[in-house]
């Protein structure tokens, strides 16, 4: 007989999990689920619900080793043929045994289109950063004055500022201007408020540079900036690391509840990709990241909160409070950007919990801030935030269109990836599609599926309460219920149908109904009708990627002359580029932070009703 | 009687109007209020549920569904409590989106689903918290329904189910919870008694779990 000693539960095995194609392994205990494992190992997996096992978006490929069974969730998001080929849900499939796991191009968040728009903004007089080129005395027996104390001395005499200094700055005076030969560049800070600070001693001549970021809940976008003439230099973008803890802002708040470690992990991983975007942009433009002397990052209440650190709790739980909405600048060094180490960093104010300072960047750059034309602006995404500008009044409201817009809970839906359906038309009696980078149609994008709606609708396939009709060809009741053919297996680039289904129309009838509902509510307000708007904004990947008319022929836009819409890209990026070079605009941003009324859709006066109105196709 | 078949259609359609009209008509006609809600609105969310279930039609139509119904109650019920026509209830729901959310479609539907098949419901409204749940629940409920559509407030639930098991209800009433992020596992995770996706199958899941006959 074997003896068996017992000393108290065992600790579980240690199992080893290899992930393809990248080749990295990570260690997990016996029992842990496979996205854990993926997220430990810093594989960008996309996890739209946060690992709940309600969207089937962290989809893997089991290669070999052991597993537990499939969970009904599984059962339920993935096809018998998916299940069958060795795909599971990364949340749901707990490690048995060491194995080896392939995570699928789609299941990845990398490789996704990132939409920016750079250009030019001009610089005045009332730069933030002041550059000041100054011959300074050189220390001798008979002149014992500090470093600090001449090279101020310098900077008086030639522009009257004596501005302060911090400790990361004189920490680099001695060996700056020894290493100049007392010849620098000094760039001295003009803030919003406060006293002047010097904030970088460059060599001589050197143009002080800015970056701006906005940093939204999927992708971040990062430009470098002359401080002296507007020009965008470089622009890189990356996606949001914290999308490996849950795609929305709502289950990353959920775990950055969970520790102070996880809200830890969250604010370092996004500032280790916010160093990698610098690093990329001094390389793209070849100069050094101790040119950039001032910074500005926007992002939605959420992304801020986490940045800076701060609690989160109160922006998941009704009334959505913000910790704090005013502006707030901070040396960069204590967000942890390595810029210039005496750089500042400046983050707009933000509206409200769920209308942050990306939404106030986007204010400004669409030009809603200081108008008297009755202007419509709006950034759509999983929320979308709209805001009206009437009379000089500005009101604000954000509404949950959910994840449609972007691939996600449509059936074949996927993000702007090389083979997504982008645009679609119907022609003569069948579908035409066009596909990102042209490449074999895969699957259908937040564009593609809006399309396929409206065009569906135009051509009777659809009635107004989102049926199809059973009577067109193109229509048939697939395993997924009533479902529409865009481009046959023969065509695509997987050997298998493109099709929307009923599910993904009432997809898109929620989430443009929501728009819809808020732009009304907004108009409501103002007293108005959508007749009297002299213009509609559209900021955002997917605001720009939209094709207008469709979205107008489905009802999710207001019906207003094509020619009144204006698409402008990164609205946020934009209006942060706008706020790096311009102390007025960071003035006008806190103004239209303070004067902005929002309203809070959940709570309207008959809200379901006007939501309601606003489903029909 | 075709005015009870038009009532009845026109709720299933989600025409609001129609079934007002629809309803007052029956009224003037001499119909009892209470043969209108069960032949026309109860049997007409019946069929939007069997609908519903079936795929054939989706939450947009069960939301104008809804409304219709709600819109022809509005001149039911001041009639059905004159009546003294108490409709025979299949049990008391309490239901509510939980503290932090105000989020309210879906719990409406659940709680117009359940309002159709027969149910009487007590619905607490948005943001509510476990003291009310448990006031609800105190003066007389047989299931306590909650709802929640934000990840950052589904663990509000819990506080509720350990309110009702703290003040020793937990054997009384059946505790069902929903919402986008809620699933199976999390409903056991916190002692509920079921789950349901869908305001369909929750009317299904509360008479399963009263045992009540559909």
């Amino acid at each position: 007989m074997t003896q068996v000693l017992h000393r108290g539960p065992a600790a579980p095995p240690r199992l080893r999990v290899e992930l393809q194609p990248t080749g990295r392994r990570v260690d997990v205990e016996a029992g842990s689920d496979l996205l854990s494992a993926v997220q430990a190992a810093a594989v960008g997996i996309v996890a739209v619900c946060g690992g709940h096992g309600a969207c089937g978006s962290c989809k893997v490929r089991v290669v070999r080793g052991d597993l537990a069974p499939p969970t009904d969730a599984e059962r339920s998001l993935l096809g018998p043929g998916e299940l069958a080929g060795g795909f599971r849900l990364a949340c749901q499939a707990r490690v048995l045994s060491d194995c080896t796991v392939g995570i699928p191009e789609g299941s990845l968040s990398a490789s996704q289109r990132l939409a920016f728009e750079g250009g030019g903004v001009a610089v005045g007089a009332d730069t933030p950063v002041l550059p000041v080129d100054v011959e300074v005395e050189p220390p001798g027996l008979g002149d014992l004055r500090s470093d600090a104390a001449r090279l101020l001395d310098a900077i008086a005499a030639t522009n009257g500022l004596r501005p302060e200094v911090d400790v990361p700055v004189l920490a680099q005076l001695p060996t700056r201007l020894r290493a100049e030969g007392w010849s620098v560049r000094a760039v001295v800070s003009q803030p919003e408020r406060g006293l002047p600070r010097l904030v970088g001693v460059l060599p001589p001549g050197t143009e002080p540079l800015g970056l701006a970021v906005d940093l939204g809940t999927t992708k971040l976008a990062a430009y470098l900036v002359s401080m002296e003439s507007g020009t965008t230099l470089a622009q890189a973008g990356a996606m949001n690391p914290q999308i490996a803890f849950g795609e929305d802002v709502m289950s990353r708040i959920t775990r950055a509840n969970e520790s102070p470690a996880n809200a830890r992990l969250l604010r370092d991983s996004v500032v280790e990709a916010l160093g990698s975007l610098v690093e990329q942009l001094c390389a793209q433009s070849g100069r050094s990241y101790y040119d950039i002397v001032d910074a500005v990052v926007v992002g939605n209440t959420a992304m801020h909160h986490l940045l800076l650190g701060l609690p989160v709790r109160q922006l998941g739980e009704a009334p959505y409070v913000p910790a704090a909405s005013d502006p707030v600048e901070a040396p960069a060094a204590s967000i942890g950007l390595r810029l210039n180490p005496g750089a500042p960093c400046y983050l707009p104010p933000n509206i409200a919990g769920f209308v942050g300072a990306d939404h106030v960047a986007m204010v400004l750059a669409a030009g809603l801030g200081s108008t008297e034309r009755t202007v419509l602006g709006l950034d759509i995404g999983t929320n979308t935030e709209i805001s009206l500008s009437y009379r000089g009044h500005l009101r604000s409201c954000s509404t949950a269109s959910g994840p449609a817009f972007e691939g996600a809970r449509i059936r074949q839906g996927m993000r702007a990836a090389p083979g997504a359906v982008e645009h679609v038309r119907y022609v003569g009696d069948r579908f035409l599609v066009q596909t990102v980078d042209n490449a074999p149609a895969i699957g259908i994008c937040g564009s593609g599926i809006l399309d396929a709606v409206a065009e569906a609708r135009k051509a009777g396939v659809l009635d107004s309460r989102g049926a199809l009709s059973r009577q067109h060809p193109l229509v048939w009741r697939s395993e997924h219920g009533p479902s529409c053919l865009l481009v046959g297996a023969d065509q695509a680039g997987n050997g298998r149908d493109i099709f929307f289904t009923r599910s993904d129309v009432n997809e898109i009838q929620l989430a443009k109904g929501a728009v819809r509902a808020g732009t009304k509510v907004l108009l409501a307000e103002a007293g108005i009708t959508e007749e009297a708007l002299d213009e509609v904004v559209m900021a955002g990947a997917f605001g720009t990627y939209l094709d207008v008319g469709s979205a107008v022929a489905i009802g999710m836009l207001p019906a207003v002359p094509l020619d009144r819409y204006r698409q402008i890209g990164n609205g946020a990026g934009r209006g942060a580029v706008e706020m790096l070079v311009s102390r007025d605009q960071r003035s006008l941003a806190r103004e239209v932070a303070k004067r902005s009324e929002y309203i809070e859709l959940t709570v309207y006066p008959g809200f379901v009703d006007i939501f309601a109105d606003s489903l029909p196709l | 009687m075709p005015v009870l078949e038009e009532l009845r259609q026109a709720v299933v359609d989600g025409q609001a109007k129609a079934a007002v009209a629809r309803a007052t008509q029956g009224l003037e006609e001499g119909i009892p209020a209470e043969v209108l809600l069960r032949d026309g609105l109860i049997s007409a969310m019946q069929e939007v549920g069997r609908l519903f279930e079936e795929g054939e039609i989706f939450v947009p139509e069960m939301l104008v569904s809804a409304r219709a119904m709600n819109a022809t109650l509005v001149v039911l019920k001041p009639l059905l409590a004159t009546e003294g026509s108490e409709a025979r209830s299949e049990g008391k729901v309490v239901i509510g989106t939980v503290q932090g959310d105000l989020h309210e479609i879906g719990k409406n539907l659940v709680a117009i689903m359940l309002e159709g098949s027969g149910f009487e419901v007590v619905d607490l409204g948005t943001d509510v918290s476990p003291e009310r749940f448990l006031e609800a629940a105190e003066a007389g409920a047989d299931v306590v329904a909650m709802s929640a559509l934000l990840t950052t407030t589904m663990t509000n639930m819990k506080a509720v189910v350990e309110a009702l098991g703290r003040a020793g209800l937990r054997d009384k009433v059946r505790i069902i919870v929903g919402g986008a992020p809620i699933t199976d596992r999390f409903a056991s995770e916190i002692g509920a008694d079921g789950y349901a996706p869908d305001a369909s199958k929750a009317v299904r899941k509360v008479r399963e779990l009263l045992a009540v006959k559909a």
